[in-house]
């Protein structure tokens, strides 16, 4: 009897082992390794299904798809060095002064990993545009008849955008490193006779270089797969990147064979991207282990120094124009114009149609019904982001078995593809069969989730992590079953990780724009869609309200995750 | 070269410096005290990061007060070793005389002669990140003494390292110290390092100078509570003076009447607290002509190579050490001697 019963438990605790293993790993093959392959198939099979090249040799050779290359990289490249050059002096004043309000402009750092592009699309626009605040502030003081800055749609625009979007990401991650740097390395230095530039160049830059590369290559990767911003900034075939061409092909021109050859050249050098930021990310983490920091100064005092002076300049340049654009989106959505010739005046008018507004026609933006569509697609990115993350994080944490390390890699791969190429694979994969699942509601529920559980894995991850064995042990030892252990034991401590990465899935969810825009169907447009289609249709002063409900999500969910305390990046 | 700091003071929101101290050429001076003391502090302010609030610092009688750290030829070695991680032992070593200007040729002798000097010839091209923390010690001390300083600084530069590494790079450091006749500065909060170590010992607590002394002044001869009890087990007795007899002075307290040794002034009837080491005092020896005292055994330490006894006299906790072979019982009732020149007294 007792023998049975202990076989039987075995067999629960395989078979339950098996199900975490086994539901994660099909979800990812039909939602994620499925759509891949089918782009893989239909990048490198001809019409009659045999093995070729030809498709790739054509986009490697064909002169408009060598210069979306050569755009993407080289934009990237430029956006890259400027977020980087921007971002240093901040990394610097982060690591080195203390200062009141330096918790907000930490805090403050998060924000590209949080907002959505489409909010810097609409606060770019608003603040730059032609007709932007910013020319408009110029014509008024300077008296002008033009608008000065022409920036919109051209390169210059690109870079600006890439660079207020991702140099809070320099500052976040080698401010981190920065005062982690042994502080007597830099007296050892200097007792020996090495002062200013040859400081920086022997012996501190060596230290920060990692977490230097680590951003940079983060951020090239995020300029890189770069989709809203170069869509609506861009404009014209002049700027258009790997994404956006993969976009024009598969929903524009039609043409799944171009866009999966493009799709495959991509990929294939983001993920070579993506593995250089990971071998720098390890360097970063080995240059961790010193405990001394350096003693901070405190800004007040450096005031009485020009360098000081300097630093006060720069924090409060760059803490505007981060908030700037967004300020001004808010202001936007308090405006109306009467009339294409009309004055423009305050207004709720917006929000009030946000409320009482009945009409749900197919042309017309429904403002309440793409908010109702984006929290009801952010709930169930949570609901199956959670259980899938935190499955593949206690397998890979808690259980032993051979392929462990693959199933790592397998499952972080969705972080590599780009949600543009997923859409792509979606349709290319569901096309031939009979249900047709893009445009369908659950299609971008699953999309979502590809795009949104690595998060949750690596919340899940570090929590998993975080927790002393013995703990499991002493509950085990004092008679808990292994269930009531997770409950009673575990689960109160990993509770706040999940939560941040729950949160943070609901982010990406809400702010999704790629991979919702391929698969999309008017029925379930999103605020981000809506908001895109606002700005195409120059209704600036909606897309501003939109804009900021959007914002306000995004604030609270900020807000939760920096009080919980998550590393984003 | 000699050290000299003239009424240093430096003012912090919860901390206040204030030393007064000089080496001279040659010397290997320790600063002692409990962490959080202000050594560290008082090392930096000579090495040049803190500026001094008051006060000026002489490196052989010049005023270097107002000098960067660059300019002061010091060497200095961190507790951490703080050793470039990103260069080989050849390179941190030559990274002094690198920034100094040297030659290539003068760089490349210079260093084979430190690392024959630290016993680990032929080590150039290792990673500083493979050695052992006794290894990195030893090249932190010779990054420290490439560029010929005139003066060396050590920040608990063994506290890193298991008690039988420390005991043999100490007497390392020493001999290094001798052999270049190198004014040394010595920051530690091990007294028995300290002793070991220095030619001069400066006992510190809460940023001040609590005494400064030879290791023996300051094991036998402490000025104050602070010292006496900082620098290794010592009893106390608090007792009264009651006179003279030849060069001892007289006590009486509630334990009985002693007689003890001291160099200063003292008046009939002062408050005294008597003073003597524990392995200073015998057990049941009745053929000494000095103190004695009753005291119940509460406990025995066995430490291999002597036994500590503790016990309880009338009232005052006291404490034996004893060397070779003995039989202790708790409980038992002992008689504890000791000499009147091996007596103590601290001014209440």
């Amino acid at each position: 009897m007792e023998e049975n019963i202990n076989q039987w438990k075995r067999w629960c605790t395989g078979t339950r082992d098996v199900l975490l293993f086994l539901l994660p790993l099909l979800f990812l093959a039909v939602f994620f390794y499925f759509p891949l392959v089918s782009i893989l198939n239909e990048g490198l099979t001809d019409e009659s299904g045999r093995f070729t090249l030809r498709h790739i040799a054509a986009v490697l050779t064909d002169r408009y798809s060598i210069r979306v290359i050569l755009f993407t990289v080289e934009q990237a490249f430029i956006s890259t060095a400027a977020s980087v050059l921007l971002g240093l002096p901040g990394a610097y004043i982060l690591a080195r002064y203390d200062f009141r309000g330096k918790s907000i402009v930490r805090a403050a750092t998060t924000v590209p990993f949080v907002l959505p592009s489409i909010i810097v699309v609409l606060g770019f626009v608003i603040f730059f545009g032609n007709n932007g605040l910013l020319n408009r502030a110029l014509m008024a003081a300077l008296p002008l008849d033009e608008p000065p800055l022409r920036i919109l749609y051209s390169m210059k625009a690109i870079i600006l955008a890439h660079t207020f979007y991702n140099f809070p990401i320099c500052i976040r991650l080698v401010s981190a490193v920065w005062s982690r740097v042994n502080p007597n390395l830099e007296k050892a230095a200097t007792s020996l006779g090495a002062r200013r530039l040859r400081l920086f160049w022997h012996v501190l830059l060596p230290q920060i270089s990692p977490g230097i590369l680590a951003a940079a290559a983060l951020i090239f990767i995020y300029c890189f797969t770069s989709f809203a911003i170069i869509l609506v900034l861009g404009g014209g075939p002049r700027y258009t990147t790997l994404e956006v061409a993969i976009y024009r092909y598969a929903k524009v021109s039609l043409d799944l064979k171009a866009a999966s050859a493009l799709a495959i050249v991509e990929s294939v050098l983001s993920v070579i991207f993506m593995y250089a930021y990971i071998k720098f990310q390890k360097r970063v983490s080995f240059a961790q282990q010193v405990h001394l920091r350096y003693e901070k100064k405190p800004l007040g005092t450096m005031l009485r120094s020009p360098a000081g002076v300097l630093a006060v300049l720069y924090l409060i340049i760059t803490f505007l124009l981060i908030i700037a654009p967004m300020v001004s989106a808010v202001g936007y959505s308090f405006l109306k114009r009467s009339g294409w010739a009309g004055r423009t005046s305050f207004s709720f008018e917006w929000y009030r149609r946000l409320i009482t507004e009945l009409s749900t026609s197919a042309f017309a933006v429904s403002y309440r019904a793409s908010i109702r569509n984006s929290l009801f697609f952010g709930a169930l990115t949570v609901a199956l982001s959670l259980p899938l993350g935190t499955s593949i994080a206690y397998l890979t944490t808690r259980k032993r078995f051979p392929g462990r390390g693959l199933l790592e890699s397998f499952a972080m791969l969705p972080l590599g593809i780009s949600s543009i190429i997923l859409g792509l694979g979606y349709i290319k994969a569901y096309q031939s069969l009979p249900v047709d699942i893009t445009g369908s509601w659950y299609a971008i529920a699953f999309a979502h989730t590809v795009i949104a559980y690595p998060f949750v894995l690596r919340a899940a991850t570090s929590v998993f992590r975080k927790i002393n064995p013995r703990l499991i042990q002493a509950a085990l030892s004092l008679g808990a079953t292994p269930w009531r252990t997770f409950f009673r034991v575990e689960l109160p401590i990993i509770k706040s990780g999940l939560i941040a990465g729950a949160t943070f899935a609901f982010a990406i969810s809400i702010g999704e724009i790629n991979a919702t825009l391929m698969l999309y169907n008017p029925q379930f447009t999103t605020i981000p869609i809506a908001i895109y289609r606002l700005i195409s249709s120059y209704n600036f002063y909606a897309a501003a309200a939109l804009g900021t409900v959007l914002m306000g999500i995004c604030f609270a969910v900020f807000l939760l995750i920096d009080k919980i305390g998550f590393e984003v990046s | 070269m000699s050290v000299q700091l003239e009424n240093i003071t430096k003012r912090y929101p919860d901390f206040f410096i204030d030393v007064d101290f000089s080496a001279a050429k040659g010397e290997i001076v320790t600063l002692l005290g409990p962490s959080g003391c202000g050594k560290t502090t008082t090392l930096h302010i000579i090495a040049g990061f803190i500026p001094p609030d008051t006060g000026k610092i002489f490196l052989n009688g010049q005023d270097v007060t107002a000098l960067p750290p660059h300019g002061r030829r010091v060497g200095l070695v961190f507790q951490d070793y703080a050793l470039f991680p990103n260069m080989n032992v050849y390179r941190n070593i030559a990274f002094g005389p690198r920034m100094q200007g040297w030659s290539n040729k003068q760089i490349t002798r210079r260093v084979k002669e430190l690392l024959s000097l630290i016993r680990l010839p032929g080590s150039e091209q290792r990673s500083v990140t493979e050695l052992s923390g006794g290894e990195q010690q030893r090249i932190a001390l010779a990054r420290a003494l490439a560029p010929n300083p005139e003066l060396l600084l050590l920040d608990e530069p063994l506290s890193a390292l298991d008690a039988r590494l420390r005991k043999q790079l100490r007497s390392e450091i020493k001999r290094i110290q001798r052999e270049l006749e190198l004014t040394t500065i010595y920051v530690t909060h091990d007294q028995e390092e300290a002793l070991a170590i220095s030619d001069r010992v400066v006992v510190m607590q809460n940023g001040h100078i609590e005494q400064a002394g030879t290791s023996f002044d300051i094991y036998h001869r402490p000025k104050t509570r602070f010292v006496a009890e900082f620098v290794g087990i010592t009893n106390m007795l608090a007792a009264r003076v009651s006179g003279m007899k030849g060069r001892f002075v007289r006590l009486e307290s509630l334990e009985g009447r002693f007689l003890a040794g001291f160099d200063g002034a003292l008046e009939s009837g002062q408050e005294v607290t008597l003073l003597v080491r524990p392995e200073k005092c015998t057990l049941n020896n009745e053929n000494t002509g000095g103190n004695r005292v009753r005291g119940k055994i509460t406990e025995c330490e066995y430490l291999g190579d002597s036994t500590v006894i503790s016990l309880v006299l009338k009232q005052a906790l006291f404490r034996v050490k004893l060397f070779g072979p003995l039989s202790c019982r708790v409980g038992e009732e002992v008689q504890v001697s000791f000499l009147p020149e091996d007596c103590w007294l601290l001014k209440s």
